[in-house]
């Protein structure tokens, strides 16, 4: 497992424009959704970095045919699939430790007041990232990597106009906002599907012809 | 009898090709080349074998297991090479290196770095900067740097100067002084085979022609020059593949002593090189006339 996370950190890492857009992606959502209340940004940084961290690397796949030399190495397809659902809850821990101290910083500049550590936050973003992840693993494990990266687009725009909608409501409190995200149905719903999804994508890329 | 590589009716269906019925076998310390064409069907063999692809028939064991079954540990006693630099090229050699290396059970540290110094490779540069020879001896480097007991290369030597590929050439004949270790790669570049193989696996359009020992394979072909004028449409029968111009013919031939009974003195024969005998083959009887 340490591999594979390896691997996507120094993807991610090493790429020039995705270097870029670790470092720039948060003062961009900090000026676009600026009139959004603090713990609501917190949100929206820690599920779009999480998702993107963990998405970012298939994109290789469109470019060569990177997959043939994991998948040449000694790992299983099974492995690969289940580190990657695995991982995505590292790339979370990750990703509370980066944004954490890049809003600590912002705060303490005087930038913007904004949330760096937020528990019920972190707990609302959980359910959120393993049901976009749920849809959009499997179509990378399945589909072209062409036809993955349309899927991906279109949750992750999805997320958008969804979290937006959310933050345009105004003074109400977002945890009234997240309600919806509250209920015991949405703590087994969101880890049904994850688990379902795990499956489906180790049944359908073992089979798969890279 | 252990075969290091057994391949046996393997089977895979495209839309518009089908690999049919392909079986060969490769024991341990021998170098087996596999030719053909391009579009033959080498390299979806290849992807076969590494389970890159999934057949739809037939059987392939490595090591004597089956290559799905026991894949973990089959793949780590297999180097890889394969025709086009499919590694992360935003990486640098050493990070590159940096995540291979886990992988393997018995990655060699120094053996890598000693072939970095070798091939004259900086490890500092990033892969996407490297020319062709470069990424293709960086390929080798990773390779042969977990003790593998069976190295797979898809074309390893094509768009490589002579130079390059004849240091390839040695560092494979060397691996197989090794008597547990084996190679099998595939190539067009017959003359390199003619070098340091010892069996040849020959497919043309999915479908095996031959495999056998390449000595067996040079002394049962040869190639018949003459005159046109010894031609008709029997004679023309005994060949392969032929070729006529204006002042002769020249053809392959797997059966001597009809060819010597029929034309006599008449014809000249020589020993026909691999490049002849995949040639003619290929281009078979629909290529009869050069002038």
């Amino acid at each position: 497992m340490l591999g594979i996370i390896r691997r996507d950190l120094m993807l991610v890492w090493h790429n020039k424009r995705e270097r870029f857009f670790i470092i720039f992606y948060i003062p961009f959502l900090l000026l676009i959704l600026e009139s959004y209340e603090p713990s609501w940004l917190y949100l929206t940084i820690l599920v779009a970095y999480t998702y993107l961290l963990s998405i970012i690397p298939f994109s290789y796949d469109i470019k060569g045919k990177s997959q043939y030399i994991i998948n040449s190495l000694p790992i299983t397809r099974k492995e690969i699939v289940f580190y990657k659902y695995l991982s995505t809850f590292v790339y979370l821990a990750v990703i509370i430790v980066y944004a954490g101290v890049y809003l600590w910083i912002i705060n303490r500049m005087g930038i913007k007041t904004v949330d760096y550590f937020d528990l019920e936050m972190i707990k609302e973003s959980i359910p959120i990232i393993m049901i976009l992840t749920s849809i959009v693993y499997p179509a990378y494990f399945s589909f072209e990597p062409k036809i993955a990266q349309i899927i991906h687009v279109i949750v992750f725009v999805t997320f958008f106009i969804g979290i937006a909608s959310l933050g345009s409501l105004g003074d109400k409190s977002i945890v009234s906002n997240m309600e919806f995200l509250s209920g015991r149905g949405m703590i087994y719903a969101p880890i049904a599907m994850y688990i379902i999804s795990l499956f489906l994508s180790m049944r359908l890329y073992k089979n798969r012809d890279l | 009898m252990d075969y290091i590589l057994e391949v046996k009716d393997l089977r895979k269906e495209f839309k518009n090709f089908t690999i049919d019925d392909i079986s060969f076998k490769l024991e341990p310390g021998y170098i087996m080349g596999f030719i053909g064409p391009n579009g033959a069907g080498k390299s979806t063999t290849i992807k076969l074998i590494m389970n890159l692809l999934k057949k739809d028939g037939g059987e392939i064991k490595i090591f004597g297991k089956d290559h799905v079954k026991y894949e973990k540990e089959i793949k780590d006693r297999i180097g890889f090479v394969y025709d086009e630099n499919y590694y992360y090229e935003d990486l640098t050699i050493n990070q590159m290196k940096s995540i291979v290396a886990p992988f393997y059970s018995r990655w060699d540290n120094n053996q890598f770095n000693y072939y970095i110094k070798e091939f004259d490779l900086n490890p500092r540069v990033k892969i996407k900067t490297l020319s062709k020879g470069m990424k293709m001896k960086f390929s080798l480097a990773i390779a042969l740097s977990h003790h593998a007991d069976l190295i797979i290369m898809d074309e390893p030597t094509s768009g490589l100067d002579p130079v390059f590929r004849r240091e390839i050439l040695d560092i494979l004949y060397n691996i197989i002084q090794d008597d547990t270790k084996s190679i099998f790669f595939s190539t067009h570049i017959t003359t390199d085979l003619e070098k340091i193989a010892d069996y040849i696996t020959f497919i043309n359009e999915g479908k095996v022609v031959f495999s056998k020992s390449k000595d067996e394979i040079l002394e049962s072909y040869a190639i018949v020059k003459g005159g046109t004028d010894l031609l008709d449409e029997n004679t023309r029968k005994q060949f392969i593949g032929l070729r006529e111009t204006k002042v002769g013919f020249e053809g392959l031939t797997d059966n001597l002593n009809n060819i010597k009974s029929t034309f006599g003195n008449k014809v000249l024969i020589e020993k026909a090189s691999l490049e002849d005998i995949m040639v003619y083959s290929v281009r078979g009887k629909e290529y009869v006339r050069d002038y």
